[in-house]
């Protein structure tokens, strides 16, 4: 940051030259664009820190007070022919389980794994 | 000694562009020698090419700009209308999968029981993690913003903790939506609602994972010294993709993950 005082005039008449003044002025353009650079950064720390992440912190704790009001019981199983479609073995493991496969939730084309919990 | 005429980069020879054909080639051909004769040879090599390429590539490019000085304004400008028309074919990529979502979606076929979503399929709360999910994008948004003019200002500590937040913002979302697709009710196997669901947020989430390395690549670079305060197109360049992808989620949530339950 630039501090202290600039001295404007030449030695010889006291009088400032062309060059002088506008140094000065690119100087003090430079100075105020500095001021603005970290005038709009700080209203973005304050955006930040103010909004958005307590947003985030309310949808925290939204979605786990939603989630600890869900029942826990699994659907009931219907063969459905339009869902757990098995037109192709999976190139992976026994080739019927999908990649995120969760054995509470996801019944395989003839019912659930796990009948309990 | 000849100097050149011109501010534009006549770029060395390089065998990263072959050796990225080749990747490609062998991914391609890997996927169907793996979903065909189960073997992941070829799979494996082309990912290990692909993910030297990138890296060498890359490492080039910053040894040619930040080290060699060769990044003048008009090859920057070259390098913003290059990023601009890359990401613009990434939202036609993703047109694509919204077109297969509104296909399906509005008007559902009757072995699907003529509604959506349908028969048997309970789709995702849009207000439990999807809505914080949201929450972390936008906020991340807003701290990616927040860096951009702390590197404009020049001010070290401030961008490296709003960069950083930006990162960690990314892993959560990678790490909230992992969690979802275990713990939902539905699959990839069960029929359109599943493909279109897992597809589109599937590409999305890879999307987020690549933005999020891009971002923490650029964190690492700030680390040494390597922006300054009037030139740093390559955090500007994962700002703008990290934007893009923000958008791409806003576009998921409403479409699929609100107005499709």
């Amino acid at each position: 940051m630039l501090k202290g005082s600039f001295h404007l005039t030449n030695a010889d008449n006291g009088a400032m030259t062309e060059t002088t003044l506008l140094t000065v002025q690119r100087t003090e353009v430079l100075v105020a664009a500095q001021a603005y650079c970290t005038y709009v950064s700080k209203t973005w720390k304050i955006l930040t820190f103010i909004l958005a992440l307590p947003g985030v912190g309310v949808c925290m704790a939204n979605a786990f007070l939603k989630m600890k009001a869900h029942s826990h019981e699994q659907p009931e199983f219907v063969p459905y022919t339009h869902l757990r479609i098995r037109t192709k073995k999976f190139p992976w493991g026994d080739g019927n389980h999908t990649l995120f496969h969760n054995p509470h939730t996801n019944p395989l084309p003839d019912g659930y794994e796990s009948s309990h919990h | 000694m000849a100097h050149q005429a011109h501010a534009y980069h006549m770029v060395d020879p390089s065998p990263w562009p072959l050796t990225g054909a080749i990747s490609a080639l062998l991914m391609t051909s890997g996927l169907a020698t793996w979903w065909h004769y189960k073997t992941t040879t070829l799979l494996f090599l082309g990912t290990t090419l692909l993910l030297l390429t990138m890296f060498q590539w890359w490492r080039d490019i910053i040894r040619e700009s930040t080290f060699q000085g060769h990044h003048s304004t008009p090859v920057q400008k070259g390098l913003r209308y290059g990023m601009v028309l890359f990401i613009t074919s990434e939202v036609f990529f993703f047109i694509g999968f919204f077109w297969a979502f509104y296909h399906s979606s509005l008007a559902p076929a009757i072995e699907l029981g003529g509604l959506w979503p349908p028969t048997g399929i309970t789709p995702l709360d849009p207000f439990e993690v999807p809505l914080l999910n949201t929450a972390v994008l936008l906020a991340s948004g807003v701290t990616v913003t927040w860096a951009h003019h702390t590197i404009m200002e020049g001010a070290r500590k401030p961008a490296l903790q709003s960069l950083t937040l930006t990162v960690l913002l990314g892993l959560y979302f990678t790490a909230l939506q992992a969690m979802e697709y275990y713990e939902a009710p539905f699959t990839l196997a069960d029929g359109v609602y599943g493909c279109t669901f897992f597809v589109a947020t599937g590409f999305h989430g890879l999307h987020v994972i690549i933005g999020t390395t891009f971002l923490m690549v650029c964190l690492l670079r700030h680390t040494h010294y390597h922006f300054t305060s009037n030139h740093h197109f390559g955090f500007e360049a994962g700002a703008w993709y990290w934007h893009f992808v923000d958008v791409v989620w806003l576009f998921l949530y409403i479409s699929i993950y609100w107005w499709g339950s």
